[in-house]
């Protein structure tokens, strides 16, 4: 279905955040376009630090990176969640890949004006890979995973896919 | 669906033009109306409409379908975008039940079922008990496709016997006939059918389903899309039957809303004007859900059914058809 070099940002930010979802999406299940959190993210990232170009690894696109290496990711939301900081980490990952040691992560939340540092250290290499065999793993599932309870799917663009009976 | 976006219907003749990244709609006797983009979900039009590529272009970019109703009111099809939603594996899914006679019968029949149960619930509950019984019965013991839809043609058939009992004489139906509609009454359902067929298509095309293949009308029949022929089935008596119904009771409808000839009718531009925006009313009118915890449009509710479908055929939980909980 997907290889590790198809494993981009987006599937593992779900794969934190909910599995199923992650399943889904791979499935071509993609309500995002209808979500108006989704459109608010989007707009969030069109007009926060819009002097930067944006940097395209293939599957994965991250917001910018820096003269030290490290990798910027600008989040719409005011909360810090692992779902981020993991998606930062798959980032300094596929850098390397490409031959770019990368720092580590700089999250920033525009709306809180908050930013958060993630040094990447070899546990956290680690982690990256271990993350990836976990996207591959719920990819070759036959079978739906579970849904979250009702309250955790709160916000989330499948909350209609999976909750309308 | 997006909360803030909404349908547009174009009620008298107009040109649409694109200035920049956002839609002109120009109109013979009128200002010209500006919309941003962003706003629309889709577009009805009721009426003449021109438009051109670099309009095209831009509804394409944001997934905004065009349906068209012809002069006669009947639809006369879809400026559609191109298939991005659909998903690969969600359409083998969907095409493996519908070619396995087990799994592709059920869906049939609870289709027929849910379809009868609203009808019963719009026109009345205490006359149509026994038709509906006779129904439920036959659809367990038929076989194949065209016996279910025998079956529903004789519930439907007793269903507008008790709806003319309800009428005045001259909005009376004697009997369902189509292309052309025969009298008024014919006129008005087939016009709001119409409408929801449209809406229905919309709400398929943004789920990972193939409009195409269907469970109880022949697979790409006619040309059609069939899955929104089943998919309309449940929605038309919530609309056209209920809004007939409503509308008369109240006396909104009138002589002049309709042109008579011998041997057809049609709604008249006052009536077409009148029909158009009670139904554009009614499908934002919002109900309860008991799933989501939140109101939904009626709207919605046809997505909803089609994300339903969805779910059945690609992960396999129950397909329950919707049924007027309200």
């Amino acid at each position: 279905m997907i290889g590790p070099d198809d494993v981009g940002g987006v599937h593992i930010k779900y794969l934190y955040h909910c599995r199923r979802q992650l399943w889904l999406y791979l499935r071509g299940i993609r309500p995002e376009h209808l979500s108006a959190t989704v459109q608010l993210g989007e707009a969030v990232h069109d007009t926060s630090y819009t002097r930067n170009t944006p940097v395209d690894l293939g599957a994965a696109k991250l917001d910018f990176i820096d003269g030290q290496h490290w990798v910027h990711e600008v989040k719409s939301s005011t909360r810090t969640t692992p779902a981020d900081q993991a998606q930062g980490r798959h980032y300094c990952h596929r850098l390397y890949l490409v031959g770019i040691d990368a720092q580590g992560t700089v999250l920033h939340y525009p709306k809180t004006r908050r930013t958060q540092r993630h040094p990447y250290t070899p546990e956290a290499a680690d982690q990256a890979l271990a993350d990836i065999a976990d996207v591959l793993a719920v990819a070759t599932a036959s079978t739906s995973p579970d849904r979250l309870t009702r309250t955790a799917c709160r916000g989330c663009s499948f909350t209609d896919y999976c909750w309308t009976e | 669906m997006p909360a803030a976006a909404r349908t547009y219907w174009l009620t008298s003749p107009c040109r649409i033009r694109r200035k920049d990244e956002s839609l002109i709609i120009e109109r013979d006797n009128a200002d010209n109306v500006h919309i941003p983009v962003t706003d629309v979900r889709d577009i009805v039009a009721c009426a003449e409409t021109d438009l051109n590529t670099a309009v095209v272009s831009l509804l394409n970019r944001h997934r905004i379908n065009v349906h068209l109703l012809s002069y006669y009111g009947d639809y006369a099809g879809s400026l559609l975008t191109s298939d991005t939603s659909t998903s690969g594996e969600t359409v083998l899914a969907q095409a493996r039940a519908a070619q396995d006679p087990q799994a592709g019968l059920a869906i049939a029949r609870s289709i027929v079922d849910a379809c009868a149960f609203n009808v019963r619930r719009v026109v009345d509950r205490k006359l149509l008990t026994r038709p509906y019984a006779v129904l439920q019965a036959s659809v367990k013991t038929s076989t194949n496709q065209a016996q279910l839809m025998g079956a529903e043609g004789t519930f439907r058939r007793s269903a507008w016997e008790v709806m003319d009992t309800k009428l005045p004489d001259w909005l009376q139906l004697a009997g369902r006939s189509r292309r052309p509609p025969k009298n008024v009454g014919n006129a008005f359902i087939s016009y709001v059918n119409g409408i929801t067929y449209a809406r229905v298509l919309t709400a398929v095309r943004l789920t990972p389903l193939h409009s195409g293949i269907a469970f109880l009308h022949g697979t790409m029949e006619r040309q059609r899309h069939s899955l929104v022929l089943d998919l309309s089935e449940m929605f038309k008596p919530l609309m056209a039957e209920r809004l007939l119904l409503r509308m008369s009771r109240r006396n909104q409808l009138k002589e002049h809303h309709f042109d008579r000839d011998t041997n057809q009718a049609m709604l008249s531009d006052a009536g077409r004007k009148l029909v158009v925006q009670t139904v554009r009313d009614e499908f934002a009118v919002t109900v309860a859900h008991r799933s989501l915890n939140r109101n939904v449009a009626y709207d919605e509710l046809l997505y909803l059914e089609a994300l339903a479908l969805t779910r059945h055929c690609l992960e396999g939980t129950t397909y329950k058809p919707f049924r007027i909980w309200w």
